[in-house]
């Protein structure tokens, strides 16, 4: 059979399509033609490098072209263009809101905001998925996804210090029934998986994974999704990376292998011995602790003018990106191998772990081979930075790539997608009378997966490494209290002991809403995400937000329907509440098949990881009752609907009603309640978000030993509310708070104005009674609720 | 060579429970299980070598013993099952504990991987065969065999 490559320019449509199926390059039509012509122009074929080097560089992975390209929504009569829907909103918020905290956004491997006191950090976040290679193996895909986002942090400017790493998982429901294909692993086995491969790798790297969230659904039986974020101090003059002409490119940390070719795009679908060790790699947790712990010397040594990290792409794309403006001269022979059998282009795409890249001017080297040496950690200069523009790899005499970085880096071609508003029944009566009694259901949800406690996750993490978990995700009197946010305070990397600035972080997800109306969804997850951060005492006006993106397959339009939606909500609620995106990640194409051949795509899933400076560490506040006799008011008015609520999920609602968020009312109250916090006047606060009011006031009181009498009848509520909808409704905006004793006219003159109502006290007997006025809703013991809530998930 | 390292009985009835309870998940009903770690340290060191490494490198003689014959687990009516990461896939345990080696035994043994060993008492091998790929391994990753003890 002739090399199909030899006579590239040539090809006919179909012969090109089916060259890029085999070789595994995820090129569409269109592209494949740009790439013909192209080369057409230069007269010559192309090598097997440079296609591999084009296709990672404008894989869905690099260039979000669905995002970032142009789509036409269609919503009833009307059509809405946009050109490049990532700029066109969540940018748009972020320029519009011109925050001058942010220091560093939507340009590196992570958005920078101000921190501390002292003018001189700042504070890299950033948060990815690892959904795919999760599926196949949850353990070694988690593992290298928390190694991805570190070196993310490690990559950003001339590098941050990881000081928090995040989680957020969704599964099918482990107890679910439904018959999967053949090569497909248990819900429980992914879990179980990604788990124990967060935990070995952050706990080995010494960094505490000390914030996220579990979320189980059956729209997640075949397509896991993982995302793993990171949080690191960069001082404030290393920020700025430029590459300078003349620079050696110096790789350091891992090796370069077969492991990890096509990571990105490979299919579980046929997957053998030989596919499989280049599709799913092992993380090595020690190696890129030796990374870092060369980087943090280097960089304060002034070593390297530029770094970045060897992601999706490998070599290929870490050097393509730091030579954009200057071009590269590599040789892939001086390359640290695995393994001698590779071919210089799998040199050149490898995506093997653990590795950076460094601009070093040339009379820098001898310093920095001597900090490699003494880590024992593995380097190879790998070529320069020439400054011609051009894009030059060889191995040995052969030409492995050859190309103008322009063409590589603007030549995609990008086509409009079609978006619709997806149609669906609202229903928006009264619920249906359940069969059980507000007792009764209060303790089925409080063991519903997306309820119950999290412990048996999050004690297999280290979260005090470091030190600085000051508000840690269990909290209580027992230490195992579900936590809204998590507070650090990273000493460990500013190593000032007389700072008390400290910073919390925490997560919006509500993909139940999400199936219903994507545009509120994305309102709630981000009003959820700001008052979580609320809830400790963290400075919520400057919020900064991550958001990641999940869906099923673009080529779908009502999928794309939901992303215009959500997207449009970002935009919306960051103005609203004055929370600027920083930096974010999306990921498509997360729908499979299952033994029937029934497709399973996700919902629109959309994770706001958020964060904000806490002024004081020392006063940050948790989430369990403290005192008996203290007074407790729920703040924020109760409105009507069931959609997208654990008990929608739970028993036949016959109401998918979700309310509108009133943002402006939000961000007045929230305003309000921090004053209230900062004045010493709250002794607890907490989120009513899954489960409703009945659940927050439950893990209240038996994360802090103490009871509560209830009488909501002073609640503020929408005219209509039934008992149901108030107890287990999900609308935004309320938190119930736990006022100290004796401060009670304080708090009500700090709060004037605003729907906060009281509504009973702390108790010392350990039993939860809730009236309505004259309805008594229900009567529980605390030890059987928490006994219903306490399940061992893994 | 292989060294097979065993938690001792006393000590190991929350891993042997955790891991039938995990079978019966996968739905097998095992009798009783043992299990232990593996280190195929692959070296031309003498017997002696091997013992010191097992015995003072890789047990903890509290709660540990160690063996340089694998397979013997006291079980009656059992099967073996032997899991190791293919050798395709990158072994981070065995690398760390192939440094080790070079200190105690004086030369870097060319390569250590490390792999576990379960001893289940069960009825049919069939069963157990589809329990395994259920639970224990993923074949995209994991090479295992099961053998009668």
């Amino acid at each position: 059979m002739p090399n199909p490559l030899s006579n590239f320019t040539s090809l006919k449509e179909k012969e090109l399509l089916e060259l890029d199926r085999t070789c595994g390059w995820s090129l569409n039509a269109l592209e494949l033609a740009e790439v013909q012509r192209q080369f057409r122009k230069m007269g010559r074929q192309p090598s097997r490098g440079e296609l591999e080097t084009i296709a990672q560089t404008w894989s869905e992975h690099c260039k979000h072209k669905t995002f970032s390209g142009p789509v036409s929504f269609k919503s009833g009569g009307k059509v809405k263009k946009y050109k490049n829907l990532f700029k066109e909103t969540i940018v748009k918020a972020t320029k519009t809101l011109n925050k001058k905290w942010c220091l560093s956004v939507f340009t590196d491997n992570a958005g920078i905001v101000e921190f501390g006191k002292s003018g001189k950090w700042g504070l890299a976040f950033k948060a990815e998925t690892h959904n795919h290679p999760c599926a196949v193996e949850p353990y070694g895909g988690a593992e290298t996804g928390v190694g991805g986002v570190i070196r993310d942090i490690l990559g950003v400017g001339l590098g941050a210090k990881p000081v928090l790493n995040t989680d957020n998982f969704c599964f099918g429901y482990l107890d679910s029934k439904k018959k999967l294909p053949k090569n497909s692993h248990s819900p429980e086995r992914i879990m179980r998986g990604v788990v124990e491969g967060v935990r070995d790798y952050g706990n080995r790297i010494g960094i505490p994974t000390a914030s996220g969230g579990l979320y189980f659904d059956d729209g997640y039986l075949l397509n896991p999704l993982v995302y793993v974020g990171c949080a690191g101090l960069i001082p404030v003059d290393k920020i700025e990376k430029k590459v300078i002409a003349g620079d050696l490119i110096v790789s350091i940390g891992g090796r370069t292998g077969r492991d990890g070719i096509h990571g990105a795009t490979f299919s579980s679908a046929n997957i053998d011995e030989e596919t499989s060790a280049s599709a799913v790699q092992i993380g090595h947790a020690v190696n890129e602790k030796k990374t870092l712990d060369v980087l943090m010397r280097a960089r304060d040594l002034n070593l390297y003018n530029a770094v970045t990290d060897c992601g999706a792409g490998g070599f290929s794309s870490a050097i393509g990106e730091l030579g954009s403006e200057t071009g590269a001269r590599v040789r892939l022979e001086d390359a640290q191998l695995k393994d001698t059998r590779i071919e210089p282009w799998e040199i050149w795409v490898s995506e093997s772990q653990e590795r950076m890249i460094l601009s070093v001017p040339k009379g820098k080297l001898k310093k920095l081979e001597a900090i490699l040496k003494a880590e024992s950690c593995d380097y190879c200069v790998l070529g320069t930075f020439p400054g011609d523009g051009r894009l030059l790899v060889t191995h040995g005499e052969e030409k492995v790539v050859d190309l103008p970085m322009a063409f590589l880096h603007g030549g995609v071609p990008n086509f409009e997608k079609k978006a619709s508003r997806r149609k669906v029944k609202i229903h928006d009566g009264a619920p249906l009378p359940p069969a059980k009694t507000c007792g009764g259901i209060l303790k089925e949800m409080l063991a519903h997966p997306n309820v119950c406690s999290r412990h048996s996750v999050i004690t297999q993490y280290d979260h005090e490494v470091q030190g600085g978990t000051v508000i840690k995700p269990l909290q209580g009197k027992y230490g195992d209290g579900p936590g809204d946010a998590t507070v650090i305070w990273p000493q460990a990397a500013t190593l000032d002991l007389n700072d008390f600035s400290g910073f919390a972080v925490t997560h919006g997800f509500n993909p139940a809403a999400g199936k219903i109306d994507p545009y509120q969804m994305a309102l709630h997850t981000v009003d959820e995400a700001v008052r979580n951060l609320l809830c400790v005492g963290a400075e919520i006006s400057r919020t900064a937000i991550l958001d990641n993106f999940c869906a099923a397959s673009p080529r779908d339009p009502e999928v794309m329907g939901d992303l215009v939606l959500a997207a449009e909500g970002c935009h919306d609620a960051a103005m609203a509440y004055g929370a600027p995106f920083i930096s974010g990640k999306d990921s498509f194409y997360n729908q499979a098949k299952d033994a029937d051949g029934k497709e399973y795509p996700i919902p629109m899933s959309l994770l706001i990881s958020a964060t904000a400076p806490v002024e004081d560490i020392r006063k940050a506040i948790t989430m369990n009752f403290k005192e008996a006799g203290n007074p407790l008011y729920l703040a924020g008015i109760s409105r009507r609907g069931l959609g997208g609520s654990v008990y929608g999920d739970m028993m036949v609602a016959g109401n998918n009603y979700i309310a509108p968020l009133d943002m402006k009312a939000a961000v007045a109250m929230y305003t309000a309640l921090l004053k209230t916090i900062k004045s010493g006047c709250v002794a607890a606060a907490h989120d009513v978000s899954q489960g409703g009011l009945a659940v927050t006031l439950a893990e209240m009181a038996f994360s802090g030993g103490f009871g509560a009498e209830i009488d909501l009848s002073a609640a503020a509520r929408e005219k209509g509310l039934s008992a149901l909808e108030l107890l287990f409704g999900e609308s935004p905006s309320r938190l119930v708070l736990e006022v100290v004793k004796g401060k009670e006219a304080e708090f009500l003159k700090l709060v004037k104005g605003q729907p906060v109502s009281e509504i009973g006290y702390v108790y010392e007997e350990p039993v939860l009674e809730l009236r309505d006025g004259g309805e008594r809703l229900f009567k529980e013991d605390l030890a059987a609720l928490k006994t219903c809530w306490k399940r061992d998930l893994i | 060579m292989i060294i097979e390292i065993w938690t001792k009985e006393k000590y190991a009835r929350n891993e042997e429970d955790a891991f039938i309870a995990r079978l019966a998940h996968a739905g097998l009903k095992a009798k009783g299980a043992r299990l232990s770690r593996l280190y195929r340290v692959d070296a031309d060191f003498s017997r002696e070598t091997f013992s010191k490494i097992a015995s003072e490198l890789l047990t903890d003689n509290i709660t540990e013993h160690c063996s340089l014959t694998p397979g013997k687990a006291g079980l009656k009516k059992a099967y073996r099952v032997e899991v190791w990461l293919k050798d395709s896939v990158t072994d981070v345990v065995g690398e760390s504990v192939k440094e080790a080696v070079a200190d105690v035994a004086g030369k870097m043994p060319a390569a250590v991987r490390f792999g576990r060993a379960y001893y289940v008492a069960c009825d049919s091998e069939t069963k157990l065969r589809s329990a395994v790929s259920k639970t224990l391994v993923n074949e995209v990753v994991n090479k295992f065999k099961i053998e009668k003890c």
